[in-house]
């Protein structure tokens, strides 16, 4: 830890307040309950905002919310469109993170090898 | 179980979030010739009254969770972790007033789990809620410095720390000069 990198920490802090503002076409949620944190949650985050950041992605907001629900398949990413379709991909990693930035936020496609559950449609 | 100290902080923190603290005070300090780590994560959040403390401090650690939060596995974590490294955990809430977890540990247990990614912690919380103020104070022997996630914007001005940040700290701890000043400089370096 050193101060260098608190403030590189602190513009990025800054820099996720100012992608908050307006509508984005993507948001990007990641489960941060223990059990979480405990499958390494936080470095799927820290993965993901780098690689957004990295790809000058600007339509895609992250946030984080608690326990989901799915303690057993950790760490576990909601991945929510514009028009209200859902993808839940689990079980993820650094690289797989990366993946699902450079194919489901980027261009658009959805991984679905790392997608679980049913999709869920727009009603 | 964490293998990182900082990842007991996140989780903590996340319930400082949850209880819709506007400020999460998170105090970091190593004192090493008492051999001691102390954690403390203080909120301005909801609280707990006592029978709600007594309740999440009495839940067993249990996997068995349903969906109902603040049962209480990560304060229990971070209970389990602080006495096994010989040292002492404590929570002190108050019903709208917030909340405070106190651990503390042998800095030189050898089951002391390392600190690890604090900034990564940092931008986490951050992430979690950017309206929040997340502040780091984190003091050792060698080292004491102050983050804030979120200036005052009144002091904006007070704009010259820039030296703080830029690895020359070290120049603030010469003989003579009193911890105080030290502090004020830490203290403005954040307000940068």
């Amino acid at each position: 830890m050193n101060l260098d990198e608190l403030k590189k920490l602190k513009e990025k802090a800054q820099r996720q307040v100012a992608l908050r503002e307006g509508s984005k076409k993507y948001r990007v949620v990641v489960s941060m309950g223990t059990s979480g944190i405990a499958a390494g949650a936080r470095e799927v985050m820290k993965t993901m905002l780098d690689e957004i950041e990295k790809r000058g992605l600007e339509d895609v907001e992250v946030r984080v919310t608690g326990e989901v629900g799915l303690e057993d398949v950790e760490p576990v990413v909601r991945v929510e469109e514009a028009g209200g379709e859902k993808t839940t991909y689990a079980r993820l990693d650094a690289e797989k993170a990366k993946k699902i930035v450079a194919e489901h936020l980027e261009k658009g496609k959805k991984v679905d090898k790392l997608a679980v559950g049913k999709e869920k449609k727009p009603e | 179980m964490f293998e990182e100290l900082s990842l007991h902080i996140l989780d903590i923190g996340m319930n400082s979030l949850a209880a819709r603290a506007r400020t999460v005070q998170i105090m970091v300090a190593e004192h090493a010739r008492r051999d001691q780590l102390t954690l403390r994560i203080q909120d301005d959040g909801r609280g707990m009254d006592e029978a709600t403390l007594e309740r999440v401090l009495a839940a067993p650690v249990s996997t068995k969770r349903g969906r109902k939060q603040g049962i209480g596995l990560g304060l229990a974590l971070l209970r389990q972790t602080a006495e096994m490294c010989g040292g002492e955990f404590h929570v002190r809430s108050t019903p709208r007033r917030g909340t405070t977890v106190t651990a503390s540990m042998k800095l030189s247990h050898v089951d002391r789990p390392p600190l690890g990614d604090l900034n990564a912690t940092i931008l986490a919380l951050c992430a979690a809620n950017p309206v929040v103020d997340v502040q780091l104070h984190y003091r050792s022997n060698t080292e004491h410095f102050h983050f804030s996630s979120k200036e005052p914007a009144e002091k904006k001005e007070l704009s010259r720390p820039e030296k703080f940040w830029s690895g020359e700290e070290k120049t603030h701890y010469e003989p003579g000069r009193t911890q105080k000043v030290e502090r004020e400089s830490a203290a403005a370096g954040c307000l940068a």
